[in-house]
This record gives C-alpha cells, sequence and structure tokens, in this order.
C-alpha cells in the first residue's frame, strides 16, 4: 500500500515537473500578448478631467512601458521570480495581494457549485441511463438542455428576481456576505469555513445564503455535461458482462448498481469534472458580475477591459497553475477509483 | 431482482430544498443612520490625486478630506446642482481678494482639526498646496488651469492665515481650491510616511487618510467597498454640526439591474448609475425618489477628425450635422433624460447667448445635407467607421444604428466599430479615429474653458483635432476678461464659430438620474458627478 502511495506521489511529483515548461510558456506568451493588444493603459488610466501627456507618461513610467519589450520582460521576469506579480492600477493594490484576497471567493464559489452539480447530475444520469428512453430520462434530457442553453446570467438574473426581488428569500446579491455582518477572522479565506472555526454559526449562515443563490446558478449551467457522461458511461456499464453476472448471481440491487456499475462508469465522470471545475474557474466572470462577487474572474475581466496588464498576467498564471494543479488531482483520482490506471 | 426500481431522486429535492430562509436585519436601529450607497464603479485610492483614481475615489475623498472652500449650491429646475459662483469657505472661515484680484487671502476657522485631533495650521495647508503643484499627481494640470503651478505662490502669514499670489487675475484660481485635488492634508503625519523617494507620501496616502473631513474611513476594500465613520467633530457643514449618517457604506455592485433591484426592495438607499430603461421604471413605479439633473458640465460629441478627409473639409462635416437623426437618437439611447443640444432656432442666424455648451440650429434635414455633400464635392458620399467604447455600450450602441441607417440615405456608408475603453482611448489620443462618440465633462464649466481644453491643440481632449488660430486666441484671450459683457461677446463669437466650422456635433447633455430611497432628503448634483455624502441626510 505504502509502495502504491510512494508511487503515486513520485508520479505526481514528476508530472508537476514537467508542467513547468508549459507554465513558462503561458507566462511569456500573456506578456507577450497584452503588450500586441491594441489599446494604451497609460493613456485609459490617465483619463481625468485635466490629465495630458505630462500624466500619460507618468503613468507609462509607473508600469514600466517607457522601457522596450524585452527589457520589460526580464523585469517581468525577475519580479515573478521574487514573487511579486505587479501592481494594478485599476485596484492601485500589489496584484498578488488582490489575487490572494479574491482567490478563496471563486474557489469556494466553484467548489459549491461544483459539489451541488454533482451531487444533482451523478443521480440524474444513473436514473436516465437506468430507464433508457422512459419519460424519466426524457426529464432529465430537457432539464439538461434548459440548463445548457440558459446562459448563467440570465439564470442568475432569474434566481435573484425570483428569491431576492420578488420572494425576499435569498438576502441581496451583493458578494460574499451582508454588509452589516462582521467577518471572521481570516484563517482559509473560505468564508464558510472561517465562520465555522470563529464558532459564529449565525455568520455561517449568512455566509452560506449569500452562497446559495450563484453557486445555484452556476451548477445549473454544468449539470448537464455531468449528468450526459454519466448516463452515457452507465449505459455502457450497465450492458457489459460483469454487471449480467453480478445480475444473475443475484447480488442486491444496490451492489450491483452502486458498486460494480457505478464505480466503473465514474472515470469519465471525474475527467469531465477536473475539465469542468477549471472552466468554471476561469469562466464564472458572469456570475461573479451578476451577484458582485469579489472573484478573480471579474477581477480579470476588468483588467483586461482596462488593458491592466499586470492583473491580467498574473490571472492567466494562476489559472495555468491552477488547471496543472486540477489536472493532478483528477489523475490522482484516476488512480484511486480504478487502481489499475496508472499515467506515466 | 429489478433494478428499475431505485427511488426517485429525493436527494436531487433536498438540494432544491437547501433553500433560504429570511432573517429580519437585526441591526434596523443602526441601519437609518446608515447610508448604503451602491455603484457599478470603485473606488481604488484614498487619495484621488493618484493617477488613475476613479470617479468614486473623488467622492470619497470629498467625504475624507476638507478644501479651503467649496462649492454653494443652488436650484436649477428645483433641483439642486452645485454653484460655481458661490464659493463659501471650508477650513477657511473667510477669504478676501484683494482689488487687483492678484491675492487670495484665507483666515483658518481657528476650531478646526484633523481627524487625530491636532489642529489644521497654514503649514498643513501650505504643504497641501505645494504638494499639489510640486507632486508628480493629478493635481497638478487641475490647478494649472486656474494659473496655480508653483510652491511660491503660497505663503503663509501666521499660523491661522495663508495668502496665495497669482500672476494674472485668474477668476479660475478661486473655484480651483475647491475642486476635489487641493485637499488639505495632516502634513505632520504625511512627512512621517515620505521617503527620499517619495517626499510626498504619495504610496502611504493612496492606503491611509489624514485628513480633517466629515468620514474617517473605517475599512476600505478597494474594488468592493468602503466603509466610513462620522468624525463627531467635524462642523464644517452648512449648519455647524457633523454630517447626518453616522456611517457610509459604498459598496460596489457591477450588475445594473441588482443596483436597481436593491434600491427597489430598500437595501440600499442612493443609487447613481442605472440604466436609463431601469430608472424610467422605477420612475414609473413612483416608490423611489428620481431626481433626474442635466449634467450642465458634460456634454456627449458626435465627433469628426477635422484634419483626417473626408472630415478636413467643413461641408462634409454640415452635411453630418444635417444628417445624424437626433430626436430618434435621443429616444433610443437615453429614452429622452438629458438636455438636447440641437434643434435650436437662431431667428437672426446668431447664437442666442455666450454660454458654452449650446443648442445649435441643427436637426435632421437630408436634402440640406446632400447639398452640403455636393458642394464638398462628394455627392456621391463615401465610406467611414463609426466608433464608440464598450464601456458606453448601452447608449452608443442604439444610437450607432441609427447613425448608421441615417448616413447612408445619403451615401455616406458607415461601419460601426466597438472598442474596448483603453483601445478607444488610445486611439483617440493618437488621433486615429475619424469619426466617433464620446462625452466630455469639465469641473469647472465657463466657456473659455471648454474652448480653451476642448477646441485647441494637439492633445486627447481636443476630440475634433480643430486647430483654428482664431478660435484659440478668442478663448485664451477671453480667460482672463474681467468686464462681464466682453466676455459675453466673446462667448458669443466662439459659439457662432462652432456652428460655423462644425468641429464637431453636441448632442446633448445626459441627465445624472439618483434613484434613492424616499426618506433620502438634500442630494445635490456635484461638479465631480457622485454624490457628496455630505449632502445628505434622512428624513
Amino acid at each position: 500500500m505504502t509502495t502504491g502511495l510512494g508511487a503515486t506521489m513520485v508520479r505526481a511529483g514528476r508530472r508537476l515537473l514537467s508542467s513547468l515548461p508549459a507554465l513558462f510558456g503561458v507566462l511569456v506568451f500573456t506578456f507577450l500578448l497584452m503588450r500586441v493588444l491594441p489599446g494604451d493603459p497609460a493613456v485609459f488610466f490617465a483619463s481625468g478631467p485635466n490629465a495630458g501627456k505630462e500624466e500619460i507618461e507618468l503613468i507609462r513610467k509607473q508600469m514600466g512601458l517607457d522601457k522596450s519589450v524585452p527589457e520589460q520582460l526580464v523585469f517581468y521576469l525577475s519580479d515573478i521570480g521574487h514573487g511579486n506579480l505587479g501592481r494594478s492600477m485599476m485596484t492601485g493594490q500589489p496584484v498578488l495581494k488582490d489575487l490572494r484576497e479574491r482567490l478563496p471567493a471563486s474557489l469556494e464559489l466553484t467548489f459549491t457549485a461544483l459539489l451541488i452539480a454533482l451531487i444533482a447530475a451523478v443521480p440524474l444520469g444513473v436514473i436516465a441511463a437506468l430507464r433508457p428512453g422512459s419519460v424519466v430520462d426524457h426529464g432529465v434530457r430537457l432539464f439538461c438542455a434548459l440548463g445548457v442553453c440558459v446562459p448563467t446570467f440570465v439564470s442568475g438574473l432569474l434566481l435573484i428576481y425570483v428569491f431576492y426581488y420578488l420572494l425576499g428569500l435569498a438576502p441581496d446579491p451583493t458578494g460574499r456576505i451582508d454588509v452589516f455582518t462582521s467577518l471572521p477572522p481570516q484563517r482559509t479565506g473560505f468564508l464558510s469555513i472561517d465562520f465555522l472555526l470563529a464558532g459564529d454559526f449565525e455568520g455561517w449562515w449568512a455566509a452560506c445564503k449569500q452562497l446559495i443563490l450563484p453557486a445555484v446558478s452556476m451548477a445549473l449551467f454544468v449539470i448537464a455535461p455531468l449528468a450526459r457522461i454519466t448516463r452515457a458511461s452507465m449505459l455502457v456499464s450497465l450492458g457489459s458482462d460483469f454487471v449480467r453476472t453480478a445480475r444473475s448471481v443475484g447480488l442486491s440491487w444496490r451492489k450491483v448498481v452502486v458498486t460494480y456499475a457505478l464505480r466503473n462508469a465514474i472515470l469519465p465522470v471525474i475527467t469531465i469534472a477536473g475539465i469542468v471545475f477549471s472552466t468554471m474557474l476561469g469562466a464564472n466572470v458572469l456570475v461573479e458580475k451578476v451577484f458582485s462577487w469579489p472573484g478573480v474572474a471579474s477581477y480579470a475581466l476588468d483588467a483586461l477591459l482596462s488593458s491592466d496588464y499586470a492583473p491580467v498576467q498574473g490571472f492567466v498564471l494562476l489559472m495555468a497553475s491552477l488547471f496543472v494543479l486540477v489536472n493532478l488531482v483528477v489523475d490522482i483520482c484516476y488512480g484511486i477509483a480504478d487502481p489499475r490506471v496508472s499515467i506515466e | 431482482m429489478r433494478f428499475v426500481s431505485f427511488r426517485p431522486a429525493t436527494s436531487v429535492l433536498a438540494t432544491a430544498a437547501l433553500l433560504l430562509i429570511a432573517t429580519a436585519p437585526s441591526q434596523a436601529q443602526t441601519r437609518a443612520e446608515t447610508l448604503r450607497y451602491v455603484t457599478g464603479a470603485s473606488v481604488n485610492t484614498l487619495d484621488p490625486n493618484i493617477p488613475g483614481s476613479t470617479r468614486e475615489s473623488f467622492a470619497l475623498s470629498m467625504s475624507t478630506y476638507d478644501r479651503l472652500v467649496a462649492f454653494g449650491r443652488k436650484q436649477l429646475n428645483g433641483k439642486w446642482v452645485f454653484d460655481l459662483d458661490t464659493i463659501t469657505g471650508e477650513l477657511a472661515e473667510s477669504y478676501d481678494v484683494s482689488p487687483d484680484g492678484l491675492k487670495l487671502t484665507f483666515r483658518l476657522r481657528k476650531d478646526a482639526k484633523f481627524q487625530d485631533g491636532s489642529p489644521v495650521t497654514a503649514e498643513d495647508v501650505k504643504w497641501s498646496l505645494d504638494r499639489c503643484v510640486t507632486a508628480p499627481i493629478l493635481g497638478k494640470a487641475q490647478l494649472l488651469t486656474g494659473s496655480l503651478t508653483s510652491a511660491d505662490q503660497f505663503k503663509v502669514i501666521d499660523p491661522l492665515t495663508i495668502e496665495v499670489t497669482l500672476p494674472k487675475p485668474d477668476k479660475l484660481a478661486l473655484p480651483n481650491l475647491a475642486t476635489v485635488y487641493p485637499m488639505i492634508i495632516n502634513s505632520k503625519v504625511a512627512k512621517e510616511h515620505a521617503t527620499t523617494d517619495d517626499p510626498w507620501a504619495t504610496a502611504w496616502l493612496k492606503e491611509h487618510t489624514a485628513g480633517s473631513g466629515a468620514y474617517v474611513v473605517e475599512t476600505f476594500k478597494p474594488g468592493e467597498q468602503v466603509i466610513l465613520k462620522r468624525d463627531e467633530a467635524w462642523n464644517r457643514g452648512s449648519a455647524n454640526k457633523p454630517a447626518f449618517f453616522k456611517r457610509v457604506i459604498v459598496q460596489s455592485v457591477p450588475e445594473p439591474a441588482t443596483r436597481a433591484n436593491l434600491v427597489e426592495r430598500g437595501d440600499a438607499d442612493l443609487v447613481l448609475d442605472l440604466q436609463a430603461s431601469d430608472v424610467q421604471s422605477l420612475e414609473g413605479k413612483g416608490k423611489l425618489k428620481v431626481i433626474s439633473t442635466p449634467q450642465y458640465n458634460a456634454i456627449t460629441f458626435v465627433s469628426m477628425n477635422n484634419q483626417i478627409p473626408p472630415f478636413d473639409n467643413v461641408n462634409v462635416r454640415r452635411a453630418i450635422a444635417f444628417a445624424l437623426p437626433y430626436d430618434d437618437m435621443f429616444k433610443a439611447a437615453l429614452f429622452g433624460r438629458g438636455s438636447p443640444l440641437f434643434g435650436a432656432s437662431w431667428a437672426d442666424g446668431k447664437p442666442a447667448n455666450g454660454i458654452y455648451p449650446f443648442q445649435q440650429p441643427v436637426k435632421l434635414d437630408l436634402d440640406k445635407a446632400r447639398e452640403y455633400l455636393k458642394a464638398a464635392g462628394l455627392p456621391e458620399g463615401f465610406s467611414t467607421t463609426f466608433s464608440f467604447n464598450v464601456g458606453q455600450a448601452s447608449t452608443a450602441e442604439p444610437m450607432a444604428a441609427l447613425v448608421k441607417e441615417s448616413l447612408g440615405k445619403i451615401g455616406i456608408k458607415v461601419d460601426i466599430q466597438k472598442l474596448p475603453d483603453a483601445q478607444m482611448s488610445t486611439q483617440i489620443n493618437e488621433k486615429k479615429l475619424p469619426f466617433y462618440t464620446e462625452g466630455i465633462v469639465a469641473w469647472l464649466p465657463s466657456t473659455d474653458y471648454f474652448y480653451r481644453n476642448f477646441y485647441t491643440g494637439n492633445q486627447r481632449w481636443n476630440y475634433s483635432s480643430i486647430n483654428n488660430p482664431d478660435l484659440a486666441a478668442i478663448a485664451q484671450e477671453a480667460r482672463f476678461e474681467p468686464d462681464k459683457a466682453k466676455y459675453e461677446e466673446a462667448g458669443r463669437k466662439l459659439n457662432a464659430m462652432h456652428f460655423d466650422l462644425m468641429p464637431q456635433v453636441m448632442l446633448w447633455q445626459p441627465n445624472q438620474d439618483a434613484v434613492m430611497a424616499p426618506s433620502i432628503e438634500g442630494y445635490t448634483y456635484e461638479f465631480h458627478r457622485q454624490v457628496d455624502y455630505r449632502d445628505v441626510s434622512r428624513k
């Protein structure tokens, strides 16, 4: 067992190392891309009512844009080496600080959404697979189609309209916590965990209430791919010889479906869940905007619109690193779900 | 054993059942004493002088810092707006202007204290004004417009008196001291945080305040929210008492529909930047107070680059001016919420007065437009692009479609170009856009100021890139014209030239729509186009 775990760790370490060149490539590519894009951040930020050439030059110097691009790249890389991602013109804060404050918000939202999606999608897929072509199957298909074709900001606005505006059940959709609630001491950055650690259950409930609507609107969007994949691979697995054998020897229904069929069918679901998670983290910008969620995606979008280089570069680097991590976790999960798998 | 007997997915329902139970806000009592202001933008610095600072940061600094003087307010069509002509003391108890207009003497209030309890002295005032004209910050360019350029102009007479000397009697010197930038900083505190590289403590003041303003910053989360606490000792308000609200929460809510929901539900007290359609529906419901003030120091243009053919031909520009579907644009873009700057009738063909901006005698008249095109030697029309920025898409997009349609009728083929904000401002700065829509704002809206800043020089704000020496000379001369009648005459001349040369087309002054809870009173349209939290109170 220890050797198995050790082998997994070695494999993980090797994969991590082999991803470094890719990360470096992403770094340089984003850097160059930002400079190639039309739009001069200095001009944009020098937009006070009297900002003239002098102000533009000043900002250019502050952002280091007065130097040549190769020089800028060298400075940037050495900064990264020192753990400095630069400073955002938009918020006026170091990018690292901004990302550190905002990433937990995004992660908390994405994890919750993924959890809701998985809890809903896997049973839905299984039911659909158990009765293919039945009313239930069609119902699931319809639900999934609706979830996919309604963009997240529409479902988000609809949820706000119904649960906040009409029914008054949900708290106002303005970020992670009600402005009147005091924050717990920051430990993990995940409010739902920090509140629990601080033993403040009222605050925990307040944070959860803020989280539910955005998480549900994100989850609605990703239930479809997860449910469809579950259904497809369950169908294959249910039709396979070992399930027939299991059934013929009279194993319990639960044992057949959950232990044999589902466990074998879950691999592609894990793959898709990994991809879905990475995509959600970067692409939940619409939900973040609608719910004023202080996450990294809306931060990056604002930065991109105003050609604020440092935050965009920092964001892409962060996303690339997360992607590497998520892939790693998915690989490890593979190993757990199916010990035969060992990806080299 | 049939495995079809699986029970319906109760777990799915359980997720849905995880729905929310409302808990009544337990802080009802303090809620009435709290102003919750929601906005799409965000505060990004506590010192508005930092390049790149947002309008929200301007507004915040008005409450966290005092200035020597402040603008009064007046009623315009029954709505309170700032009054450029009434300047009252803020930190100054009183001020004198010497008869030749070259010396301004300010006597400070004896009871004025910084938020740390130390008294406000003439030394602090001098340090702050010196900083404004010497440090590489935004205040420099602003104070330049009031002939305030050097630290030598500020002299401490005694601990409570400061004297400002001007090279010329500049009308805008005093109003400039009431703008956002020349705020008075606690120099002792700021100096402690100054470094050799940064002698004016710009880095420290970006994240901290050291002022004497009505509100103390309690928490500052850039991009999210700022919470302010009232300074109980502050007495620079009109009635010699602290500001009304004990707490002010300035919160960023990027989605306009959400902002509308918040204020309608009563969770937010005040919001400025709603979509025109939302404002109209909220106004229709009649539950909230909606105060619409034409932004009388702002203008939306359709600009043409006078240096790029075919717009270098005055007749082409005139043709455009008579081919724009003004009424439809006004309705589509703003739902008619604003004051139009088109459709005037000049009986004698002369401007009605010397005030800029003014209504031009232009309207949709395609025959006239065709004549002008013919006179320009382009009877068949031409092709061009019409640009606007993404940030203004909600108003500019419908407008652009109408421009395209209408100009198509006289043979001008228009391609609509939607540019990201940074890209648009870069191209404007580089004078590369032939035809586009943009807006301007002037903090100190006087005729000569508009013409000098927006119609002269090879600089960004000269959208039309007009280069007319006569116009520049008249505007420059008017700046120091003490005689009111002569100033008015110069204004008329400039306005007549504007119509004749048609460098760009003035469309309208959009309304500032402030939507607030019915209990909120005292809202005033300020020069920085934001709420001054000190103005408002609750019934």
